[in-house]
């Protein structure tokens, strides 16, 4: 499938899944650091991969994190979604504040909030798309919904390819498929950490566009860090990082 | 859902799913054909003496329940005062010995008259009874494991004896010598192991047993009919050790091969638990998801086992005749219980490493 045509046939299924329940969110502060640090430590040495963040989106924005490797981009992702504990300061998202969680509770709230897609996929290797996408809905508690279930894989163009395994599907397959499986639950916040970065031209326009539509459509806030600058013109606004600090927040137009 | 996800798991990665359900196969096969071959040589041997058709055996003082292992120390004088007591109909005094040439089995030494007289003469299938001192009647059992027949000469306990007769199994023993002959070849010259008494009346024998205990304190009296209930493997010096050791063994070896299996399970899936950790799922739910698969796998190979034990009894049987394995349901549920806890066992640990993981770690795992 050509990518306008692709484009064509998710504007199509986002117009039909407005109408089936998923509702555009009104814009409001979503994700919120404060003085955010995040300590590694390498034998006995301690390595500030993140040194007093201050960053915040608003529900219904999406926002492009760039920078070089090595500045902490992957770190703030981690610890915003919930997977890494911050060494210091406050991470807010949608009004709970995940430094004060326990391990155990930042997993809830993962479950029921975040959304995560990786730039390897990171597909389950033994399950079929279909699965993949279901085990995210088995694992949220809500058990199987099949509505949902084809509104999100119609919206992704997936619906000829869920009995196929991971290992039988092109990289921007796989990389909608762990779309589907990032948003299938409906979370409050897309974290996307170099989406596009193992996928050609091509598909990465195809992955691009659609994060654009889920945003622009739907009202999903999105958090997408990247090396490509071209990436970020599908994005409302671009926070650069160095050396673990942002160190500006401009418009992309 | 997570019926899929681990169905698909298991069969990912074929060949250490099948080497991890023949682990318990051969676990519980182990366990099955250990506690089978004891129980079953314990019960026919049990159903061989009840089948001489006396109703009491009389042994030396603190003689074991094995009857073949108390020698020969009794006089065979014994046997004139047993038949002077009320009740007693006949004595058959009968020396028993041990030959571990072939296999271990015991060889009676008997009267031909007085034995026959209290069993009730045996069943010929061929051949006739006991005429000449170095004549050998044989079961039908040990003939065809021992490829013996009529007219055929069979060397035991240095002498060459002359087959004359093959008997119906069930007698007592699976080899009948003449009780002189015997005492002759072991030196034990006028003496018995044990005396088979046949009562004139079965409803007799507590009195009778009575009447021997008094006229000889200390020996050991036992009724035929108990022998079933006496021939287990908790009245045998050792035997619950040993089978306890063996089933010791065969947990050790499923448990150790789940734990391999499923350690190297959680290492090649590190990737994997980090997705799912990124999608919410708890510690509980990742060590309940491989406890569920180490289990499947578990009863595959509990499945494979009951099997292989089926199919070794019919090998084994085959080749020794005169072997006797006892499967029975309640040491196959015994065995997959074992298998299932020892399973369970093994797989905690790689099972909590998962749930441990670091999520970041484990996402970035090449």
């Amino acid at each position: 499938m050509g990518i306008a045509a692709t484009i064509r046939a998710l504007q199509s299924a986002l117009q039909s899944a407005e109408g089936q329940g998923f509702e555009r969110r009104s814009v409001e502060p979503i994700l919120k650091t404060e003085n955010l640090w995040k300590l590694y430590h390498a034998g006995k040495v301690e390595v500030p991969a993140l040194r007093g963040v201050n960053f915040e989106v608003q529900a219904g924005e999406s926002v492009a994190v760039m920078g070089p490797s090595g500045c902490g981009k992957s770190s703030l992702l981690y610890v915003i979604g919930g997977l890494a504990q911050a060494s210091r300061g406050r991470v807010l998202v949608d009004g709970n504040d995940l430094t004060e969680m326990r391990d155990s509770e930042r997993t809830k709230l993962r479950r029921s909030k975040i959304g995560f897609v990786f730039q390897r996929f990171n597909l389950l290797p033994t399950l079929t798309a279909k699965g993949n996408i279901a085990i995210a809905q088995y694992i949220h508690g809500d058990g199987f919904d099949p509505h949902r279930f084809d509104v999100v894989t119609k919206m992704l163009g997936l619906d000829g390819r869920l009995a196929h395994k991971p290992s039988e599907m092109s990289g921007g397959e796989q990389q909608r498929v762990a779309i589907a499986r990032a948003i299938i639950n409906e979370p409050k916040i897309l974290l996307a950490d170099e989406p596009t970065g193992n996928l050609d031209t091509k598909n990465s326009e195809i992955v691009l566009e659609m994060l654009r539509r889920l945003n622009k459509d739907l009202g999903q806030t999105i958090v997408m860090i990247t090396h490509n600058p071209e990436a970020t013109t599908y994005f409302d606004r671009v926070v650069h990082m160095r050396d673990g600090v942002i160190v500006d927040g401009i418009p992309a137009d | 859902m997570m019926g899929e996800f681990i169905v698909r798991n298991l069969f990912h990665r074929p060949m250490r799913t099948l080497i991890g359900i023949l682990a318990i196969a051969v676990e519980v096969a182990l366990v099955v054909l250990v506690v089978g071959l004891v129980s079953g040589l314990l019960a026919e041997t049990a159903k061989r003496i009840e089948g001489v058709g006396a109703d009491i055996v009389l042994q030396p003082p603190a003689a074991s329940v094995l009857l073949g292992f108390g020698g020969a120390p009794m006089p065979i004088k014994i046997g004139d005062k047993l038949k002077e007591l009320k009740y007693v109909q006949y004595v058959a005094p009968t020396l028993l010995q041990s030959n571990s040439a072939e296999s271990v089995e015991v060889i009676y030494g008997i009267d031909p008259e007085s034995f026959r007289a209290v069993s009730g003469g045996f069943v010929f299938l061929a051949g006739h009874d006991i005429a000449g001192p170095n004549d050998i009647l044989i079961d039908d059992w040990a003939a065809k494991a021992k490829h013996l027949k009529i007219g055929d000469t069979y060397a035991l306990f240095n002498n060459d004896w002359h087959v004359v007769g093959i008997v119906e199994h069930g007698k007592g023993a699976r080899v009948f010598v003449p009780i002189t002959t015997l005492q002759d070849l072991v030196g034990a010259h006028d003496k018995a192991s044990i005396f088979w008494i046949k009562c004139t009346r079965p409803e007799h024998t507590q009195d009778l047993m009575e009447g021997i205990r008094h006229i000889l304190p200390g020996y050991t009296v036992r009724p035929i009919k108990d022998m079933l209930s006496i021939y287990t493997s908790t009245n045998i010096p050792g035997l619950k050790i040993f089978i306890d050791a063996m089933i010791a063994l065969a947990v050790s070896i499923g448990l150790l091969v789940i734990f391999l299996t499923m350690y190297t399970t959680v290492i090649e899936r590190t990737r994997d638990i980090g997705v799912l950790k990124s999608l919410g799922a708890s510690s509980p739910f990742i060590v309940r998801t491989l406890l569920m698969e180490s289990g499947l796998l578990c009863l595959g190979g509990i499945a494979m086992g009951v099997g292989l034990s089926y199919l070794l009894r019919g090998v084994s049987l085959k080749v020794f005749p005169t072997l006797s394995i006892l499967i029975t349901l309640a040491w196959i549920l015994r065995s997959g219980i074992i298998a299932l806890l020892g399973t369970i066992a093994g797989a905690s640990y790689p099972a909590w490493v998962a749930s441990r993981k670091d999520a970041v770690e484990a996402l970035t795992f090449d």
